[in-house]
């Protein structure tokens, strides 16, 4: 709105000049996440650092010589702008468990997630949707169709991953726009209905305690 | 090629205040910032003041200036606490609410 930009110096009242919304795009390596954010949206690599160690630094000079304290990971980044007052962003979230650390800063406060699936390695989207249902987030498993993948059954995909009939599977191409739309439509149909279904995020079967989003980027 | 932390000063945990999450979304208060010790803010600082003119999200600020998170997220903290970044608060509330899901749909239908 044209009222909010412009009381952008108001101080601490500002008037938030949009709403920004948060959806995860998870999957193994090369399942397509890079693809599928940018095919919706202008792709940016936002880059954190987390670090390995912080008992060594300045303690151990000569032997430390080469110690690598921190490690750099890219996320894919986009963001789309929807009508006058709400943004989207889209995070790919590293779906290899050794990403684990900074999944929870990732799904703090999401909407939800798509889950990109690869079925020549279907194994690699497991640790996502375990995450996921773990944390009872909505999530729609998104099967990326590469031209040179074997096709399944949806069904048959649905029972090797042991999906959740309340998370839908859709087949997609990664590189197509109708199609990343439609599959982020379905995930915010998906969110809606169990919005409707079940007031009060929190509520109803066992949610286990939720650590404190806060490693990410520090 | 220069340390990410160097203009942090070495710092990588933000000063005490509100914890600033992916998509905090931060303005530029107009409030000048103080004359008498310039040296202690980097040119990042100002950049990062200067794109605060309009409302920003932490993740676009890192994205926009290349700039490792965690530091952006230690610069935004100092700009904070001198008064010349304040967080835009974001209604929670409405958040949650079926409508801003069909606003969300309605987008992204009309892409």
């Amino acid at each position: 709105m044209a009222s909010a930009r412009s009381d952008t110096h108001g101080g601490a009242a500002a008037v938030p000049a949009f709403t920004a919304h948060k959806i995860l795009v998870a999957g193994g390596f090369g399942a397509g996440k890079t693809t599928l954010v940018g095919a919706i949206s202008e792709v940016r690599p936002l880059q954190t650092e987390e670090a390995l160690t912080t008992a060594s630094i300045g303690l151990d000079d000569l032997t430390g010589v080469g110690r690598k304290t921190t490690t750099t990971v890219a996320l894919d980044f986009g963001r789309i702008t929807l009508g006058a007052r709400i943004v989207l962003y889209l995070f790919g979230m590293p779906g290899q468990e050794r990403f684990s650390f900074m999944w929870d800063e990732l799904a703090y406060g999401a909407l939800g997630a798509v889950i990109l699936a690869d079925v020549r390695r279907l194994g690699d989207c497991f640790p996502s949707v375990n995450y996921f249902e773990t944390r009872r987030l909505p999530f729609v498993v998104a099967v990326n169709c590469f031209d040179d993948a074997p096709s399944y059954d949806p069904q048959e995909i649905r029972q090797a991953l042991d999906l959740d009939p309340s998370n839908p599977l859709v087949l997609c191409d990664a590189r197509d726009v109708a199609s990343v739309k439609s599959v982020l439509i379905t995930l915010v149909e998906t969110i809606a209905s169990r919005r409707s279904a079940r007031p009060g995020p929190g509520r109803g079967r066992t949610a286990p305690p939720r650590s404190p989003a806060s490693r990410l980027g520090q | 090629m220069v340390r990410p932390y160097a203009v942090t000063g070495g710092r990588t945990e933000p000063a005490d205040g509100e914890v600033l999450t992916l998509l905090t979304v931060l303005v530029a208060t107009g409030r000048p910032l103080p004359t008498d010790d310039p040296a202690r803010l980097a040119p990042e600082h100002h950049r990062l003041l200067g794109m605060c003119g309009r409302q920003m999200t932490l993740a676009d600020l890192a994205a926009d200036t290349a700039l490792p998170l965690g530091v952006v997220r230690v610069l935004v903290a100092d700009l904070t606490e001198l008064g010349a970044i304040t967080v835009v608060a974001q209604r929670s509330t409405d958040k949650q609410t079926g409508n801003v899901l069909q606003e969300i749909l309605n987008g992204l239908r009309a892409l």
